[in-house]
């Protein structure tokens, strides 16, 4: 079996390349410099010309839009909005939700005794917001979920409860988003006395 | 060629809705004829078993050389008659009709149990209207009003329909419930000092089509679309009422009645329906125990200590017999065993114990002439039919109670102790545990006999096991596993099984119980069921005695659509 056989001049294409990978090094160089020496003079002078954020130290400010972990909406009075529907647990696609009812004397009478979401599992769709009939739970912009086991990725109602001004932004971003203006925050939060 | 159903009818008819010929009986009920054909008309007020009331105006439909719109509920059908479910004027009257339901009925859906099985909602959806129109304000009623003490009403949900209503004045015939008030004020009440408390009463949260009475049972418990359902029998008396098991994450919700016309039409009663607990509960015996010590915690370790129970349950049971004979063993079983394993335990008693000394624990209790029956053991007469009764010269269970106590009876094998329990007096039954040297245990729960066995094997309970029942008038029902049974248990099938090859001398490996296999050898060996199988039994139970072909009552007896 005939095998053609070709000789490589490495060296000479060395020699060939080096002005321009001289010539690149050199040109990177001086992007990196030409920023390091802004980015002191900003930090001197005090005013920032860089995206970079100094994490964890200073935190992102991110536009409404951005889908962070899932949270509940804490009502004034430290009280959940949810009212355990089940909904959320439904739309989602990676069953991360687990919900339990249970039953209070207020006029809204259903409430969530155990909210869990396993955020090693959420992938942060966002169906579970969506679903919401009552706007309680809703994609903040928080998204450290980092924990040392697979227990600690388990949120339960405690840690989950945001306040409800903590998360404006969010809140008419998606009545914008799902064209719910019109509706009102929370169709059941009506008296409900008796008759008698 | 005109469409029905293979039935022979005295006076057949011949109507067409939506462009379809149907055949019916002449006078039937239009409404159900479109339902058994796939018609979809929408009702809420209808119910196949209660009487036509007419009250809701939902199943209008337009009927041809008719004046107006007609009710299809109360519209007997007569030959060449022409129906339209899909005018655009039947559209506008359902639309209408929505909307002025609606008017009063609370947006609650996210806090009501009844979501997800909701006529109102699904009609809602279907046939009405997407906007609101009206700007006053709701009607307030009672919520979460204990109407009776298993159900809750709330008045703002209710739309009138009057199902409820007529539930108590023709099924339950207690009449608790009225319609009070008239016009706009018109509300479901009871009267003072009578709640709705009646032994049916929860099937009145069946009835209703929107979330005005609920189960307080099942009130706030689990969202239903969440729910596995398992088509099965009710346990809980001889009735053998048909049931769906509702189940999540392994654990029953809730028990609904299934439609059996034969049996239990569309009902069943409270006691049954919320008897399920006990599969649940902390009394539930998950871990086998030689002398009250549990052997092993959890997985593979537990079903290795259910087997080395079981070897010590075979030792003991083969001393007793080897030492004092096979009539000093006694053998109680319970009606919860089905019918396949009956047939394996009586095999085995009868022909490798060989004791006379076996008899079903069967309690007695309450009755009526509709659905309860006195004994309240699922498969009393399947166990007896099996050939689980005293044999020649042997004991009953009262017999081998007091021959325990006397100390004739030395060894005891008691499968499901909580019906000996409801069957024996306190003192006779710690007489005869006192005394007899062996107590082998095969059960689900804790009881009073638990302290007291020197083997305790964990059982299955009914929701666990696939199998028959045969109820108290021969009908053969099929049971359908909806629980995954604890980890380490064994299907009491196998445990026979088991302690049938322990009891040889032969090492019990590989030897598992197939129910479906063993009913055909019932079929081939035991008067009376020949013939039954998975299959002819289907879902709604077959009598083997009847003539008639068991897939044609079947057939027969399935709930036409539509039917709640």
């Amino acid at each position: 079996m005939a095998v053609r056989v070709v000789k490589v001049d490495r060296d000479s294409l060395a020699r060939a390349a080096g002005p321009f990978a001289a010539r690149a090094i050199l040109t990177g160089l001086r992007v990196t410099s030409r920023h390091f020496f802004r980015n002191l003079w900003g930090w001197i002078v005090g005013k920032p010309t860089i995206a970079t954020v100094m994490y964890p130290e200073q935190d992102l400010v991110k536009p409404p839009a951005f889908r962070g972990m899932p949270v509940l909406v804490e009502m004034d009075g430290g009280k959940e909005r949810c009212v355990a529907c089940g909904l959320c647990e439904w739309a989602c696609p990676v069953d991360c939700i687990y919900i339990v009812p249970g039953e209070t004397e207020d006029a809204i009478e259903r409430y969530p005794r155990v909210f869990d979401i396993d955020m090693g599992r959420c992938m942060y769709c966002g169906l579970c917001e969506e679903a919401c009939p009552e706007e309680a739970i809703v994609m903040s912009d928080r998204v450290e979920i980092s924990a040392f086991s697979r227990e600690g990725t388990l949120w339960h109602k405690k840690d989950l409860l945001v306040p409800v001004d903590d998360l404006s932004r969010r809140l008419s971003h998606i009545r914008r988003e799902y064209d719910r203006e019109r509706v009102p925050p929370n169709p059941i939060a009506t008296e409900n006395e008796g008759r008698e | 060629m005109p469409e029905g159903p293979n039935r022979t009818l005295k006076n057949p008819v011949t109507v067409t809705i939506d462009g379809r010929q149907i055949v019916g009986e002449a006078g039937a009920n239009l409404l159900q004829l479109a339902l058994d054909n796939g018609v979809a008309i929408p009702h809420y007020c209808y119910h196949p078993k209660l009487s036509i009331d007419g009250s809701c105006r939902m199943c209008q439909v337009k009927i041809e050389r008719a004046p107006k719109l007609a009710i299809a509920c109360n519209t007997p059908i007569t030959d060449g008659m022409v129906v339209d479910t899909q005018a655009e004027e039947v559209a506008e009257a359902r639309r209408g009709v929505m909307e002025l339901l609606l008017l009063n009925h609370p947006l609650d859906c996210p806090i009501c149990d009844q979501a997800g099985e909701c006529y109102l909602q699904d009609y809602s959806f279907g046939y009405g209207r997407q906007e609101s129109r009206t700007t006053s304000p709701r009607r307030k009623g009672v919520k979460r009003h204990p109407i009776g003490p298993r159900v809750l009403f709330d008045e703002e949900r209710c739309i009138l329909c009057r199902r409820c209503v007529r539930f108590t004045a023709e099924i339950s015939e207690t009449e608790e419930l009225r319609v009070f008030g008239i016009g706009d004020h018109s509300h479901i009440g009871t009267v003072p000092g009578r709640p709705l408390d009646n032994p049916y009463s929860i099937n009145t949260a069946d009835v209703c089509p929107v979330g005005a009475l609920l189960s307080k049972d099942f009130h706030h418990k689990r969202r239903v679309w969440f729910l596995e359902e398992t088509e099965s029998v009710c346990s809980s008396c001889s009735n053998g009422c048909n049931i769906k098991i509702g189940v999540f994450r392994n654990e029953i919700q809730r028990l609904l009645p299934r439609r059996n016309d034969d049996v239990n039409e569309t009902w069943m009663c409270d006691a049954g329906r919320l008897r399920y607990a006990f599969a649940h509960d902390e009394t539930r015996i998950r871990h086998a125990s030689l002398g009250g010590r549990e052997i092993a915690s959890n997985g593979a370790s537990a079903a290795a200590a259910t087997a080395d129970a079981l070897a010590e349950a075979a030792n003991r049971l083969r001393a007793a017999i080897d030492a004092h004979g096979a009539k000093s063993v006694g053998v109680i079983a319970s009606g919860g065993l089905t019918n396949e394993e009956c047939f394996r335990l009586a095999a085995l008693v009868r022909d490798r114990m060989g004791t006379p000394n076996v008899d079903v624990a069967v309690p007695m209790g309450d009755s009526d002439d509709f659905l309860i029956r006195p004994d309240k053991t699922a498969n009393a007469r399947g166990a007896r039919d099996m050939g689980l009764a005293p044999g020649e010269g042997g004991l009953d269970v009262a017999g081998m109670i007091s021959g325990a106590a006397a100390g004739a009876v030395k060894a005891l094998w008691v499968i499901g102790s909580g019906d000996l329990e409801a069957t024996t007096e306190a003192e006779a039954l710690q007489a005869a545990l006192a005394n007899v040297e062996t107590l082998i245990l095969q059960d689900t729960n804790r009881s009073s006999l638990t302290a007291h066995a020197a083997v305790v094997v964990p059982g299955l309970v009914w929701a666990e096991k696939d199998g028959t029942f045969t109820n108290h008038a021969g009908r053969v029902q099929r049971i359908r596993k909806a629980l995954v049974p604890p980890a380490g248990s064994m299907a009491d099938g196998e445990i026979f099984a088991r302690l049938d090859a322990l009891l040889q001398g032969q090492a019990p490996a590989s030897v598992a119980f197939d129910a479906r296999a063993t009913l055909g050898e019932i079929a081939s060996k035991v008067a009376g069921y020949a013939g039954v199988s998975f299959g002819s039994v289907g879902s709604h139970g077959a009598k083997p005695e009847a003539e008639t072909p068991a897939a044609e009552s079947a057939s027969a007896a399935s709930p036409p659509a539509g039917a709640a």
